[in-house]
């Protein structure tokens, strides 16, 4: 019998292997039975036992001499807490000139008056954003179509720009354009101030123009993205696809679009319950469809990259690059403690603070909840407020039941917003949510991939994660 | 379909998580006599499928119960290691 005490860790079992995995999210895979056999001090495989000594699954001190090592990796896979809330949305309108079957965001007509943010609200905005101690802040322009009110981007960046001589944050922005009036002066305050373009491609133009409720949209938008990258540069022109129900029939032929149209990557990501889009008949049916629809993509763009083309599917890299590697992402939904507040902010056309960009979609249906107070209250009323506090108490995974005995917990986050809407409390019951029903999925698929093909798809994964 | 399960080797916190991820599915009505509880599951049409399922996930939390009460002291001191300095800040410099 060996003599050893046991770190925290978890297991889950795929495909008869039996997925060993830490506090900083670190796996082995072995044979089914191995928990009970290091429970019961009974592991005979040398290999084996080395493997869990070095990767802090069980210890031979009582006191491991490496445990300063083990709490420096942890707080190293929290950095985004060290960051502070570092992602401000700006909604600056809700006007728009496309009508997009699932719009999300309640957008108006293009026409539509007191819908956008006033310049003094953007002035306050701005000042606000700078009371966060976080050294990187990026500065994302949202709508309704946000490049239809081109001189308050200008006014909020000049502001910005302005307040940073004395402050020296580093600063990014990002315009989230459907690209189908890039004007050129638009595109000269891009290419000033380095603004990143992050534009909404569907897929093919059978997909793409009938979910955009325009029939030349697809054009506008292949125009649009290549006018921008003439300017700005491939690197500066990003796109994101929305999986609307007719995009679940068309996997491969949304991922072949991306390839040609020289993206080297895809972020295949599902629908959110806001705006048009809740009005979804069966979520379920939907979310079990765009699990399925997923599974397909990845394989295929598995495939992809057997052929020596590098093209990466984002939501699994975000999920691998916490798998594979010390590090942690800025990606907000899969946070724990969550992202709202903690790293994202949205200052909303309405001269109000919200907690994320989901928050302030359902403000559009007069619900308030996540509403954390005006653009010229004080700083630390609006992110350690009442609605701040009482969030705080229940957006950490590692505290909600259901999650904190979850395995694949150190993979996913709380999402206290998107239960709200969904289940009517923030808490959430994982049983029935369909955010845990799809990250769980997700995760395990990508363990299985792991688990089965590991020769073969390990060495992709991990160019993705680079 | 009723099911007795021994208490001195299913814990309650053991019973309670799996119970938890079954009520989506099925009505489980709770009862305790000694150290025997009391399961009445309402729902159920498949018995064999059911208590195959339900076996395994409460082995499995049985194991994991066992893990997080053998390592709660180093998990404590670890996350004291880890994030333990932030209790020492005031809010003012929270907020600086």
């Amino acid at each position: 019998m060996r003599k050893y005490a046991l770190l925290p860790f978890n297991f889950i079992t795929i495909l008869n292997h039996e997925i060993l995995i830490n506090e900083l999210g670190d796996f082995i895979i072995t044979p089914i039975g191995t928990v009970q056999k290091i429970l019961s001090h009974s592991i005979s495989d040398e290999d084996l036992y080395k493997t869990l000594v070095s990767n802090f699954f069980v210890t031979e001190e009582i006191l491991p001499s490496l445990l300063d090592i083990y709490a420096s990796r942890l707080r190293t896979k929290k950095g985004f807490l060290d960051d502070k809330t570092s992602l401000h949305i700006f909604v600056l309108t809700l006007r728009c000139n496309q009508n997009c079957i699932y719009c999300q965001a309640s957008s108006q007509e293009e026409t539509s008056k007191h819908c956008s943010m006033s310049l003094e609200d953007m002035t306050a905005s701005v000042q606000m954003m700078f009371h966060s101690p976080s050294p990187n802040l990026t500065m994302e322009f949202q709508g309704g179509e946000p490049s239809l009110e081109i001189d308050l981007i200008r006014h909020g960046i000049e502001t910005a720009e302005e307040i940073n001589k004395e402050k020296n944050r580093k600063l990014t922005y990002v315009l989230c354009t459907n690209c189908r009036k890039l004007s050129d002066d638009m595109l000269e305050l891009c290419k000033q101030y380095n603004i990143l373009i992050s534009t909404s491609l569907d897929g093919p133009s059978y997909i793409h123009n009938k979910n955009r409720g325009r029939e030349d949209s697809y054009e506008k938008t292949i125009a649009g993205i290549n006018k921008a990258r003439a300017v700005l540069g491939n690197e500066f022109v990003s796109a994101l696809m929305t999986t609307s129900e007719l995009a679940l029939d068309y996997p491969k032929e949304i991922v072949d679009e991306y390839v040609s149209d020289g993206f080297n990557g895809i972020f295949l990501r599902a629908l959110n319950p806001y705006g048009l889009a809740a009005q979804n008949e069966d979520w379920k049916r939907y979310n079990q469809r765009f699990i399925s629809f997923y599974k397909t993509a990845v394989d295929y763009i598995i495939e992809i990259n057997k052929h020596g083309i590098f093209f990466r599917e984002e939501y699994a890299s975000i999920i691998l690059r916490k798998m594979l590697t010390p590090y942690t992402t800025g990606f907000v939904d899969l946070q724990s403690p969550a992202g709202t507040i903690n790293s994202v902010i949205v200052y909303n056309y309405d001269g109000y603070v919200y907690a994320s960009d989901e928050s302030r979609m359902l403000a559009e249906i007069h619900d308030y909840s996540f509403r954390l107070g005006k653009v010229t209250d004080k700083y630390e009323d609006v992110f350690c407020g009442s609605v701040a506090k009482r969030m705080g108490k229940i957006w950490a995974n590692e505290a909600l039941a259901g999650c904190s005995s979850c395995p694949i917990k150190v993979y996913c986050g709380a999402d206290p917003v998107r239960h709200h809407s969904t289940q009517g409390d923030m808490y959430g019951f994982r049983p029935t949510s369909l955010v845990c029903e799809k990250n769980k999925a997700i995760i395990e698929y990508l363990f299985s991939l792991i688990v089965e093909r590991g020769d073969e798809v390990l060495p992709i994964f991990r160019r993705w994660v680079k | 379909m009723t099911l007795k399960i021994d208490r001195k080797i299913f814990s309650d916190s053991c019973i309670s998580t799996v119970v938890y991820w079954f009520s989506s599915r099925y009505a489980i009505q709770r009862s305790i006599q000694g150290t025997i509880e009391t399961l009445t599951i309402d729902g159920v049409q498949d018995e064999k499928q059911f208590l195959l399922e339900f076996y395994q996930k409460l082995n499995d939390y049985k194991l994991r119960n066992q893990i997080d009460e053998e390592t709660k002291y180093i998990k404590t001191i670890l996350y004291a290691k880890a994030f333990g300095e932030f209790d020492e800040l005031t809010e003012e410099e929270i907020l600086e």
